[in-house]
């Protein structure tokens, strides 16, 4: 087994064009998307500006209290907020009155009110962007924070100081302070759909395990074909050397962003290597697949593999981010099947939603897709013979 | 019986490739499917190895229903392929070490293993070369190493021998007896008749997918009219003189083309002798003579009316 892996690999890596095309062509496209958006979005990204408006407790009855609420509770918000602003230059707040905040809102002079009303705080946003999930994520961030400072003062009084030391470092909006020059919403998102569409682009190299897989396309698959060994076995010997080889390709991708082309995305990149690592692992999937099924020709095939992966990337996003934003919206469950969407949906899930359940589910997508492929291709060989060879 | 061919039929599309094709090996012979191109060696082998889907008549090897997943079967089994069929990107030792990895475990036993196949087929020198920068020959060498070196029970060879120089050629055939000794059965076709009747114990004749003849090459020739065959070239006769010859004892076919004559006889004394007589009493000068005895071309002509070789 040790023996026919070793062998698959040096086999594979001394095939250029099988191992390296799916290398080189995500690489060169991922640096003229560098030079032509990644560039001009360069100077788009600005401190947010961040309206802050106090609303009267309506609660005469309880005035006093409500008085002491305010206090507490929305002084504490404005101190993280400010904490936060001269910390980085994430946001910049100001304090207004209601209207003149909506007003400021809807000619894009701010980008989002925070409403204070006693205990409860609140954000109006006027769109669905990368500043307003900032915002949104310092109010989690600081609402987490502040059970967690309810829950000190309760049980462990004296350990108030330290909890409210922490408070301005909470959350993941903190995060969000590594978030450089280039790197705004949709241009990331062409870079989510890039890594998304080199994953896929392992398809290539699993088409190719699948041609030594298959007797009615080479003469030596023949010969392997008559060896006594399980299919199975075979197939996940092909897949695990095609799979090492991807994974090395992708992270050579993910390691020429952040090396090269200093690429910056909110999440750190070691984060990513997950995504990366099931995604490859569904590429190679997918192009042994698809090797396998059917008896068309080996030109055929490859066609089916560059029109499906381009197809898959273009609709999560990669020529046109507007794309992913129309599909999700109008049949929003092809992007939950279609992998290259996954894959960018997943790596947005790190970066910018912060939302742990919907990268799990994600992962478990591209899983279970990733098995389905695999055990399809097995039934399709296990016992297959040939009208013709 | 180490393999049984029943009734075999093997169509592509409108082609009858395999018409009811019937064949035994038996265990410890070298088995010879002899035949023109196309009559359909190759798809037996490949239907045998189930390679291939075939349309009726069923295959047994070593007793049992040959199927692809049927690995002990499998695990008997040889194949040297007609087309080549080695990785480019492994060198001679290592491709050998690949095939033979799929059949022998034992890291030991299989470097053993691949160190006696390299001496069997001669490459010593090229062990780190790559297929690429091998010649034709030698590359034939190589992909019958892949195919024998874990000394399997029961060996298939489809035309190994193509494009091998005649010493390399030899020194093959003499190889492939030494498997055979050392207890290989071996299926080997080939369309050089010279070749099979040099190894093979028994050999069968095919023809548009169907055996002709069967037998040793001994009996395969006793099977047929020809005892020998007389050529005189360079020789003018008229359309009497060739109604004469015909006419002598234990000759039954003449043709006569381009000033050649070729008289084919029964298996008797003197043929040579009265043909030459009859074209001296009657003064007609004759260039180059030669006899030869039946080869399996003469079994081949006799039985489909066409030469084996043209
Ligand atoms: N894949 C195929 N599709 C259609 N017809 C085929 C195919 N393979 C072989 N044939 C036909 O089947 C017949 C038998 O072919 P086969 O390859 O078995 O002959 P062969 O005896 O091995 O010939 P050769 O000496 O040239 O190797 C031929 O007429 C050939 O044209
Ligand atoms: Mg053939």
């Amino acid at each position: 087994m040790l023996q026919q892996l070793k062998y698959a690999f040096v086999v594979k890596i001394r095939n250029f064009s099988i191992v390296f095309w799916p290398l080189l062509f995500p690489l060169a496209l991922t640096t003229l998307m560098y030079f032509s958006v990644g560039q001009m979005d360069e100077s788009d990204f600005d401190t947010i500006d961040t309206a802050v408006v106090y609303e009267e407790v309506q609660d005469r009855g309880n005035a006093e209290n409500a008085v002491t609420a305010q206090k507490s509770g929305n002084d504490r918000f404005l101190q993280y907020l400010t904490a936060v602003e001269e910390d980085s230059d994430l946001i910049r707040v100001r304090q207004m009155e209601d209207e003149e905040a909506v007003k400021a809102l809807e000619e894009k002079e701010v980008r989002g009110i925070y409403y204070i009303k006693g205990e409860d705080l609140s954000l109006t946003v006027s769109e669905n962007s990368l500043s307003s999930s900032i915002l949104e994520s310092l109010l989690t961030g600081y609402e987490e924070g502040r059970q967690t400072l309810e829950n000190v003062m309760k049980y462990h009084p004296e350990g108030l100081d330290e909890a409210v030391k922490m408070l301005g470092e909470y959350g993941t909006a903190v995060e969000y302070v590594s978030l450089g020059g280039n790197t705004t919403d949709t241009t990331a998102q062409f870079f989510y759909a890039m890594i998304g569409m080199a994953c896929l682009y392992g398809c290539f190299i699993g088409f190719g395990c699948a041609l030594w897989l298959q007797c009615n396309l080479t003469a030596l698959a023949a010969r392997r074909c008559v060896a006594p060994v399980h299919r199975l076995r075979v197939i996940l010997t092909e897949f695990a050397a095609g799979f090492g080889i991807h994974f090395v390709n992708v992270m050579i991708l993910l390691a020429y962003m952040k090396y090269i082309l200093r690429l910056e995305f909110a999440g750190s990149y070691l984060s990513m290597v997950p995504v990366a690592f099931i995604g490859g692992m569904f590429g190679v999937a997918m192009g042994i697949f698809v090797g396998s099924i059917g008896k068309m020709g080996e030109g055929i095939k490859i066609g089916i593999l560059i029109g499906v992966s381009m197809l898959l990337s273009f609709l999560a996003g990669l020529m046109n981010p507007q794309i992913k934003v129309w599909v999700d919206q109008s049949i929003p469950v092809l992007n939950r099947i279609n992998p290259a969407a996954v894959i960018s949906d997943a790596l947005y899930c790190i970066n910018v939603f912060d939302s742990p359940e919907r990268l799990g589910q994600d992962m478990i997508i591209l899983t279970a897709m990733c098995i389905l492929m695999v055990a399809g291709a097995f039934l399709i060989v296990r016992r297959e013979r040939y009208d013709s060879i | 019986m180490i393999i049984k061919i029943e009734n075999l039929v093997k169509r592509y599309g409108s082609l009858v490739a395999l018409d009811h094709l019937n064949l035994e090996v038996k265990e410890g012979e070298i088995f010879g499917l002899l035949g023109p191109n196309g009559s359909g060696k190759t798809t037996a082998i490949n239907c045998m190895l189930a390679l291939l889907k075939y349309d009726r008549g069923s295959i047994r090897i070593f007793g049992e229903e040959m199927a692809p997943d049927n690995y002990r079967v499998k695990s008997q089994i040889g194949v040297v392929m007609q087309d080549v069929a080695v990785f480019e990107e492994l060198n001679v030792q290592d491709n050998i070490d690949y095939f033979c990895g799929l059949y022998v475990k034992d890291k030991n036993k299989r470097k053993e293993l691949v160190e006696e196949a390299v001496r069997f087929v001669g490459l010593e020198e090229y062990r780190k070369i790559y297929p690429k920068k091998l010649s034709g020959g030698l590359l034939r060498r190589l992909n019958i190493a892949c195919g024998i070196a874990h000394k399997p029970r029961l060996i298939f060879m489809d035309e190994p021998t193509v494009a091998v120089d005649p010493q390399s050629r030899n020194k093959i055939l003499e190889g492939i007896c030494e498997l055979n000794r050392q207890g290989s059965t071996i299926v080997y076709t080939s369309h050089y008749m010279e070749e099979v009747e040099q190894i093979c114990s028994r050999i069968a004749i095919m023809d548009h997918g169907r055996c002709i003849a069967l037998g040793t090459s001994e009996e395969l020739k006793n099977m047929i009219k020809t005892g020998e065959t007389v050529t005189i070239e360079a020789v003018i006769l008229e359309e009497e003189d060739l109604a004469r010859i015909r006419e002598l004892p234990h000759v039954f076919d003449v043709s006569y083309k381009d000033g050649t004559l070729t008289v084919r006889c029964t298996g008797a004394r003197h043929n040579l002798l009265r043909i030459l007589e009859y074209l001296q009493s009657r003064k007609i000068p004759f260039g180059r003579v030669f006899s030869e005895l039946p080869t399996l071309n003469d079994v081949f002509l006799e039985i489909t009316g066409k030469q084996l070789r043209d």
